[in-house]
């Protein structure tokens, strides 16, 4: 299945966006969490504050479906 | 001049006498606006030894060069002193739309001097200024006050108010505006109420001259279409900075229960997506925005009135939630609003009523000091009274009307030790034992503690968590970089999270002003300021600067009892070993005092010379200024 990946500057040199300036398309296997595809994509988890799906904040261990666009965010400028 | 409202104004208040006189450009340009302008007119004007509440001290109103323009939310102005907190510079600055308003009437700043015979507030139209009488509206309630006003003026005045706090001088009163947006910090809402200037409303229906307006209209057009697809905008919108609980909490960094434990048992029920699901009544943005950040929320608790508040942003989930032991976030918007009305600042109110709090739980306050009440944790009514009687200075109030340091030196036992606040200002919503950079951050800010001058966890993260080794030249990047924001007046959250560029905002600058001006030069006059500030607060309280960038114990000492933090504390000889290199990587001397050699590179000579009289001048490097001053390490995230 294919999920698409996007975020800002910040993680733009680890997220190798392809589809447009901020995103990336991902195939995936089935049931994995974001903790294991952004382990593949080589991204740190300790960069990805948080991961935004279909208007909800999302928790790292959850587990995309076919066709999801998912934000992710670095913990960059505090309050 | 193109970018400028065009005129100062001074007020005496104790006569009324009013003089406008133009804006100079060199001061402007050499400036920029808020932050600079307080610095210079602050460290030029008041007595060193003038009592912060004292008919001595001068209050600046300042917006930027970029306040009231196209730029992305060019919406800030400052407000600057001395602050009765901390006893050195003071800048502290509010969105909404003030700033705006103010440079549409023609207006940089304003200086407000001496003390009035009666409560006043200031009206402007235009080029009509008043002091008017404040006799009715002394008293009253920020937010009930800014209401009235407006029923009084009109609802296109905008309006600045404080609350009862500013009146009776509690040294972390705010300016409260736009019904929730504050200068919270430093206390500049009790120098306003020394002055007894209760309010300030100003209506402007100029312009401001721009010189190239095309391009400024392209640039500005370009920006809007690029950031409104940006992939961070949506949350943003949605949460606000309550985004972050959740991520602080995971990462060890929330402070719970005056910053004893870093993760907050319960903080589900104060995070960002609560306040989305339970409070959220809309969206509000300030002049300029298209993020809409501000949440407008209301509580509803059994037995009190529903509320309604701008709220909360992460700082005062963090601060007024976590640290006080709370776990409802109809509870956190209620101590919000409290704050508001009353005047008090979230992040230092909040923080010290959870210093209060641990106070209490160790039986050094009781129940007597609190006229019967009790102060326990994660308890609203209890955190009511007390926050009632500190604006009062009533009883035990009156003791935390001086912050945590001020009501530690009353207290005594040991209570320093977990006092979280440099130079007498309280840290903001992180913890910093696993995050020691941000500790440097806190304890060597000019204003005291305060994550706008330098938020480095993501610098702490990069760099590696338990090493002390190269986080002083990030710090120093951001404490230029950051507060480069508070003086051109707009909001960092476009910069921050949604990628439009420092140099971006520089050239929005170059536009406007004509002035051919660089990011470079910006650096070097937020590196300026930031010397001119550090030697003001030397020279005002009489000793190396080493001495006043001291760490909380509790952060150096005490390991993190549990969560993602467990284990983790800073330690005294890796905080020394960052003040070393910071002082280095200043070219200040190893006592921290800014040398003769850097303050002329920055154009500052007279300020060495004053500290040269005061026998507080750095020692001079053996081999010249170390050349990594000026150098910046900026961290791979920004």
């Amino acid at each position: 299945m294919i999920i698409y990946l996007r975020s800002g500057r910040k993680l733009h040199d680890l997220l190798k966006p392809d589809v447009d300036q901020y995103t990336r398309h991902v195939e995936m296997q089935e049931g994995a969490t974001l903790v294991e595809i952004l382990g593949e994509l080589g991204i740190p988890l300790v960069m990805v504050a948080f991961a935004f799906v279909d208007g909800k904040v999302r928790k790292l261990d959850y587990a995309p479906t076919d066709g999801d666009v998912i934000t992710i965010q670095s913990p960059v400028a505090g309050g | 001049m193109n970018g400028f409202g065009g005129t100062i104004l001074r007020i005496n208040m104790e006569t009324g006498e009013i003089k406008r006189t133009p804006t100079p450009e060199k001061f402007a340009r050499e400036w920029m606006g808020a932050r600079g302008f307080v610095a210079k007119t602050v460290y030029d004007e008041v007595p060193r030894d003038a009592d912060p509440l004292g008919p001595e001290n001068i209050l600046i109103m300042a917006p930027g060069v970029l306040t009231g323009t196209f730029a992305p939310a060019g919406s800030k102005i400052g407000f600057g002193c001395i602050s009765p907190a901390t006893n050195g510079h003071a800048d502290s600055n509010m969105g909404g739309h003030l700033g705006a308003e103010m440079k549409y009437a023609g207006y940089d700043m304003v200086v407000f001097e001496r003390i009035s015979p009666e409560p006043v507030y200031l009206y402007i139209d235009d080029d009509t200024i008043e002091l008017r009488s404040a006799g009715d509206y002394w008293g009253m309630g920020s937010l009930d006050l800014e209401k009235r006003m407006k029923d009084d003026l009109g609802e296109d005045f905008q309006i600045a108010t404080i609350g009862p706090a500013g009146e009776n001088g509690v040294v972390y009163s705010c300016i409260t505006h736009d019904f929730g947006r504050q200068a919270g910090r430093c206390g500049v809402g009790a120098v306003m109420g020394s002055k007894k200037l209760k309010a300030i409303a100003i209506r402007g229906t100029k312009s401001i001259p721009v010189h190239d307006l095309p391009t400024l209209t392209k640039s500005t057009y370009d920006i809007i279409q690029r950031t409104k697809t940006h992939p961070l905008m949506e949350p943003w919108q949605k949460y606000g900075t309550a985004l972050f609980v959740g991520w602080s909490n995971d990462h060890g960094c929330f402070p719970s229960r005056n910053f004893q434990t870093t993760y907050h048992e319960g903080w589900e029920g104060i995070s960002g997506e609560k306040l989305a699901e339970e409070i959220l009544v809309t969206h509000k943005a300030c002049f300029g925005c298209w993020i809409n950040c501000g949440k407008y929320s209301r509580a509803r608790i059994p037995g009190k009135p529903d509320i309604y508040v701008e709220g909360p942003e992460y700082e005062t989930i963090a601060l007024c939630g976590g640290s006080c032991g709370m776990t409802n976030i109809h509870d956190v918007a209620y101590a919000n609003y409290l704050c508001d009305n009353l005047g008090l600042d979230t992040m230092s109110g909040g923080n010290t009523i959870g210093f209060a709090m641990e106070c209490y739980e160790k039986g050094i306050i009781t129940k007597d000091d609190l006229e019967g009440h009790e102060l326990r944790w994660g308890n609203i009514d209890d955190f009511e009274n007390v926050l009632r009687m500190i604006a009062d200075r009533r009883g035990i109030g009156e003791v935390l009307s001086h912050g945590t340091k001020g009501a530690a030196e009353r207290l005594g036992r040991g209570t320093l030790a977990f006092a979280h606040q440099a130079k007498g200002m309280e840290f903001s919503g992180y913890d910093t034992r696993w995050y020691s950079a941000q500790l440097l951050s806190y304890c060597t800010s000019d204003i005291g503690a305060h994550h706008n001058r330098s938020w480095a966890i993501t610098a702490d993260i990069e760099i590696g968590q338990d090493t002390p080794e190269g986080k002083a030249a990030v710090v120093i990047y951001l404490q230029h970089i950051r507060p480069l924001f508070d003086t051109w007046c707009c909001c960092r959250l476009f910069w921050g999270e949604v990628d439009v560029t420092a140099e971006e905002h520089v050239d929005t600058i170059g536009y406007l002003t004509g002035w051919d001006v660089t990011f470079e030069e910006c650096m070097k006059i937020s590196e300026k300021i930031w010397n001119l500030t550090r030697s003001h607060y030397i020279e005002r309280n009489g000793g190396p600067g080493r001495q006043f960038d001291v760490a909380p114990a509790r952060q150096l000492e005490e390991k993190v009892p549990s969560g993602p933090a467990e284990g983790q504390r800073v330690g005294v000889e890796n905080f020394e070993y960052m003040l070393d290199d910071y002082y280095y990587n200043r070219g200040w001397d190893k006592n921290g005092n800014p040398t003769r050699e850097v303050l002329e590179i920055l154009g500052l000579p007279h300020v060495a010379d004053n500290l040269e009289k005061a026998g507080l001048l750095g020692e001079p490097f053996e081999d010249g200024v170390p050349k990594v001053r000026g150098q910046r390490l900026k961290p791979k995230a920004m």
